[in-house]
């Protein structure tokens, strides 16, 4: 009962960092109807930037969240409006490809500069842990937690009481009808990747200190972000939070029951069961 | 006496002196790119140091190196390129076990010798292959020089598996497990993962459950830290944590004394082994890289030193350099080296691993007694605060 | 006959007699070509156009763009090589079980897969393709997991008491190569001209209208899948036997299924010449790359000096940069040129036709 009590918190933490993930992805798809294949590698950015501003300015991973988001928003808008923005009207697969070769770009680059080590970034309280009536919790992933369900709070905010986060919405429900209303599309787009960019690169900031970096740790996370979003519905926000505490949740009890070589195998398979029997998702406007 | 002079004079032109200006053609095929080239990097570097101590004993080694980007059908694509296009007389690498299964069958079909440093999978040499040589111990020698020495110093009677699913990981703890059985060890868990995941808690809550007397862990940097980050936020308590090779033994996992201490990892290479030249070679690695050597580093360093001497030796001729590499003998910083045939392997070096146990954030090489200058402590003290 | 039907009947001659003019000298090259590395490398690009072509019968004549097709690929492979090294059965027998395999397995993924439309197809089909891979690597007892299957020796082909090779050199996996594509290309030339094709082309531009008028997109969706995926296999098997050694993570991983699609998107896809395109550009292009050989070719030609930093990085890092250049050329292609490059060349030459 304790591994099971044990194992059902630490899916609950870590789903947090997946659940930003997510949401970031969910954006991006909600508004321009793209699959990010390079979500991953975005990420893997935010993790390099925190790295280096924990190293040579010494700002706490943590507080660094505050440079990183500004910093990943405005690399995102970038990125749509110079290489995705073109692409729009392409096919979807095309879209796919693209989004593929420019994660191949980022990460190929950062290791022709940064070389393939293998960076850890240690912190004082990067091993320490609180102990909770026998449950053991990691105090920076508690953390990262507190923070994905402020910034979460925060986006939810942001979509409902202000002007363009109605708009991006409107956007996001019916493309042709927001254009009529008068809504500049094509700024919503820059603005959604953009918000996309920044929390995955956020995500990658709250993950640092627990994790490792290295220029391919994209990949891990593209694959795991495409399940939360679909699980949790496409353009839903609240959906990516609940489905990345649920993939988080589902990866740690599965490896405790399935053995650990088979925690992906119940992600995916739990994946295709969605796909297939609610493709809307948890929390999705049933829209094929 | 200036007959003498003249005859002498006569003799010293046909005595093939290696000592003065020879040059060899020899092929590097390694992973500079691709998920293996951070350990890929300290090969190069090794190479490289051998290729100045070479030149500076007047071997000029021209060296060509070729990217195998750490997939088989790429390094064999380099393989062949070094064999018939550049026509080189050895071949030194790869640094997998994969890539390498695959070129050791093309040394024997194109006849090209070739000495793999350190990819340790078992399979390698025991193919009764003629051209392929291995300067480094098996994926066997890894687990059982471990085992040896937990059972020597205590009498544990259960042991935890953790690996990583890859093919190291994977022979390491197959090894692991028919050693155990011998030594009288039951194993009580048996956990593989997939390398890359963020959370290794609930695995590591099963072994704990367990309560194991050894916890026998193969994997790279990266999942070595957090899985020690994760055991140490769990409590879990064995009376050891066995790591072998790979990221354990890393300078990188050293530091993190947090987690590290008291850590055993078996190596094969440490600064601090009484085999000649390797203190030296440690302080030369260290100050030209800035940061010490791994035995990926020096495996490397002495295949290519081995495989260009002998090639000089041989006048360039790849035939004679197979001959030579078979029947010689070498004493160096990886101590001696005797390519052998025994126990179903063929042209296998016997080397002796060691074991090093992290004190203090640095490596001590604890075991085998006759090499090392430090005692083990064991059993594991616990978690300090 | 009018002037323009003349040219027309010219061209046309013209094309079938350069077709069976490079035909014959594939034939004819092991005879003259003696580097093996030449050799290896048309064996690579064989098969990539095989998977290439396979993949456009799936994605680019139906539409249904599926980025898990190293499933089928290491469906082969895995087939094969168990068959070779545990059972002792030749490989001209293993690779029909490995079709068998991978129909079984396009039969499956396509009941799961193909109710599914546009991009959450294609998010499924790398689910799929990634259970299959998971599970191939903790089947240990079968498949021998991550240590991967490593080939000892492949029996000697005989027929009627000839010895017609015993597979010591690259040639005849040169022939089986060559073999497949031209089989592959064959059947998709075929395909792409009959009532077959019409129906794949019909539901990749409206599934829905499609159905209304008769076309059940099932059956046809299935069968398309089910050309690719005997296809696909066999480049996989013959891949394995070639290598001589096979492990998940080279036969069945997404970055392989990735490259499957980018030699059809980058040759053109929904075309025949495309996926040949494509290996042929490609598979040299990465070689070239990792090998140095291009940044030699810079220095060579003048346009680069070595003594410069510009030369010095160069030197050091284009070797290591060939995935970034890749990445790059996919971007430049899905920008300025998605009809891939046989489009843009079509394109171009009817521009100046048209003046």
């Amino acid at each position: 009962m304790a591994i099971f009590v044990q194992a059902l918190i630490s899916g609950i933490l870590i789903g947090g960092v997946y659940a930003l993930i997510g949401i970031g992805l969910t954006i991006i798809f909600g508004v321009m109807r793209i699959i990010n294949f390079a979500h991953g590698d975005i990420l893997m950015i935010g993790m390099y930037a925190t790295y280096y501003l924990f190293t040579l300015l010494h700002i706490d991973p943590f507080l660094s969240v505050v440079i990183t988001i500004p910093l990943m928003f405005l690399f995102g808008a970038m990125l749509q409006k110079v290489f995705i923005n073109r692409a729009l009207d392409a096919l979807p697969q095309n879209q796919i490809l693209l989004t593929i070769g420019l994660g191949l770009i980022m990460s190929n680059s950062v290791m022709l500069a940064f070389t393939s080590d293998y960076k850890i970034l240690t912190t004082r309280y990067s091993s320490s842990s609180v102990t909770i009536l026998g449950i053991s919790v990691s105090s920076p992933l508690a953390i990262s937690f507190a923070i994905t369900a402020a910034i979460t709070a925060a986006l939810y905010w942001f979509f409902l009481k202000t002007d363009t986060g109605q708009a991006i919405r409107a956007t996001a429900q019916d493309r042709e009808a927001a254009r009529l209303m008068g809504i500049n599309v094509r700024k919503m787009s820059t603005i959604a990747f953009g918000l996309g960019a920044a929390l995955a690169g956020t995500a990658g900031a709250l993950i640092a200190p627990t994790y490792y970096i290295f220029p391919q740790v994209g990949s891990i996370f593209t694959l795991k972000s495409f399940v939360i979003t679909v699980l949790g519905g496409m353009g839903s926000v609240v959906g990516a939070t609940l489905g990345g505490v649920l993939i988080g949740v589902a990866e740690s009890i599965g490896g405790v029951y399935f053995g650990s070589g088979w925690k992906d195998v119940v992600v995916f398979t739990l994946f295709l069961l969605v796909l297939l029997f609610k493709p809307a998702g948890l929390l999705g406007k049933s829209r094929t | 006496m200036k007959r003498f002079v003249v005859l002498l004079g006569a003799i010293s032109l046909f005595v093939p002196s290696f000592a003065h200006g020879a040059k060899v053609k020899i092929g590097f095929v390694n992973s500079i790119t691709g998920p293996e080239a951070p350990i890929g990097e300290n090969l190069t570097n090794g190479v490289t140091l051998a290729v100045e101590d070479l030149k500076k004993k007047g071997i000029e080694v021209d060296l060509v190196k070729e990217d195998d980007t750490g997939k088989p059908e790429t390094s064999m694509s380099a393989f062949e390129k070094l064999a018939t296009r550049d026509n080189v007389t050895g071949i030194v690498g790869p640094y997998s076990s994969k890539c390498a299964a695959a070129l050791a069958k093309l040394a024997e079909k194109y006849k090209v010798p070739l000495l793999i440093p350190v990819a340790s999978k078992d399979d390698i040499t025991r193919q009764n292959l003629k051209w392929t040589f291995r300067l480094s111990a098996t994926t066997n020698d890894y687990a059982m020089v471990l085992l040896d020495m937990a059972t020597k110093l205590g009498k544990p009677k259960t042991m935890a598996i953790i690996n990583e699913n890859t093919d190291f990981g994977t022979s390491g703890a197959k090894s692991a497990k028919e050693y155990a059985a011998k030594k009288g060890l039951s194993v009580v868990a048996e956990e593989a993962y997939a390398p890359g995941s963020p959370d290794y808690r609930s695995t590591l809550a099963g072994i704990k459950a367990k309560n194991p007397d050894l916890v026998f862990m193969v994997s790279y940097v990266a999942d070595a830290i957090l899985l020690m980050r994760q055991s140490r936020e769990l409590n879990l308590v064995p009376r050891a944590f066995l790591g072998a090779g790979a990221g354990f033994a890393t300078v990188q996992f050293a530091k993190e004394k947090d987690i590290s201490n008291d850590v055993f990892s078996s190596a094969q290479w440490t600064p601090d082994v009484s085999w000649p030249g390797a203190k030296e070679f440690n302080e030369r690695y260290k100050a030209r890289f800035g940061k010490e050597p791994t035995y990926h580093a020096t495996t490397a360093y002495e295949s290519m030193r081995i495989m260009a001497e002998t090639a000089a030796k041989a006048g360039g001729s790849a035939n004679r350099t197979r001959d030579l590499l078979k029947r010689g003998k070498w004493n160096g910083i990886m101590g001696e080296v005797k390519f052998a045939d025994y126990d179903g392997y063929t042209n296998q070096n016997k080397h002796p691993m060691l074991v090093q146990q992290i004190q203090n954030g640095v490596h001590e090489t604890v075991y085998p007694p006759q090499y090392a200058p430090k005692k083990p402590v064991y059993p594991f003290p616990g978690w300090g605060k | 006959m009018t002037p323009d039907s003349n040219a027309v009947y010219r061209a046309r001659r013209i094309s079938l007699a350069s077709l069976t003019l490079a035909i014959g000298v594939l034939f004819l090259l092991p005879l003259f070509v003696e580097s093996t590395y030449v050799l290896h490398l048309m064996i690579l690009i064989f098969i990539n156009t095989i998977t290439g072509s396979s993949w456009n019968i799936l994605g680019g004549y139906t539409g249904q763009y599926s980025v898990g097709h190293a499933a089928y690929f290491g469906a082969g492979a895995y087939t094969t090589m168990i068959l070779l090294q545990y059972r002792h059965i030749a490989p001209w027998y293993g690779i029909w079980a490995g079709v068998v395999a991978a129909l079984v397995t396009a039969l499956i993924i396509g009941s799961i897969c193909f109710r599914l439309r546009g991009p959450y197809f294609v998010l499924a089909s790398i689910a799929v393709a990634e259970i299959f891979r998971v599970s191939v690597l903790n089947l240990k007892n079968i498949t021998n997991g991550a240590e991967g299957i490593l080939i000892t020796e492949i029996p000697p082909l005989s027929s009627g008491g000839i010895l017609i090779t015993d597979w010591d050199s690259k040639v005849p996996f040169y022939f089986t190569g060559l073999v497949f594509a031209l089989l592959v290309i064959l059947v998709s030339w075929r395909v792409g001209r009959s009532k077959l094709g019409y129906y794949f082309q019909a539901i990749r531009e409206d599934q829905d209208a499609a159905h209304s008028l008769g076309i059940n997109p099932t059956i046809y969706k299935n069968i398309a899948l089910s050309i690719s995926a005997i296809f696909t296999s066999l480049a996989g098997s013959l891949y394995a036997v070639y290598v001589g050694f096979i492990d998940p993570g080279s036969v069945l991983s997404v970055e392989l299924s990735v490259q499957i699609v980018m030699i059809g998107i980058i040759g053109g896809v929904g075309t025949i010449l495309g996926p040949v395109v494509g290996a042929a550009l490609l598979v040299p292009l990465s070689e070239g790359l990792r090998s140095n050989a291009i940044a030699n070719l810079l220095i060579r030609a003048g346009i680069v000096d070595p003594e410069s930093r510009a030369g010095a990085f160069l030197k050091e890092n284009l070797g290591h940069a060939h995935v970034l250049i890749y990445g790059i050329l996919v971007v430049i292609v899905i920008l300025f040129m998605p009809e891939g490059l046989v489009g843009f060349v079509r394109r171009a030459v009817a521009r100046r036709a048209s003046r």
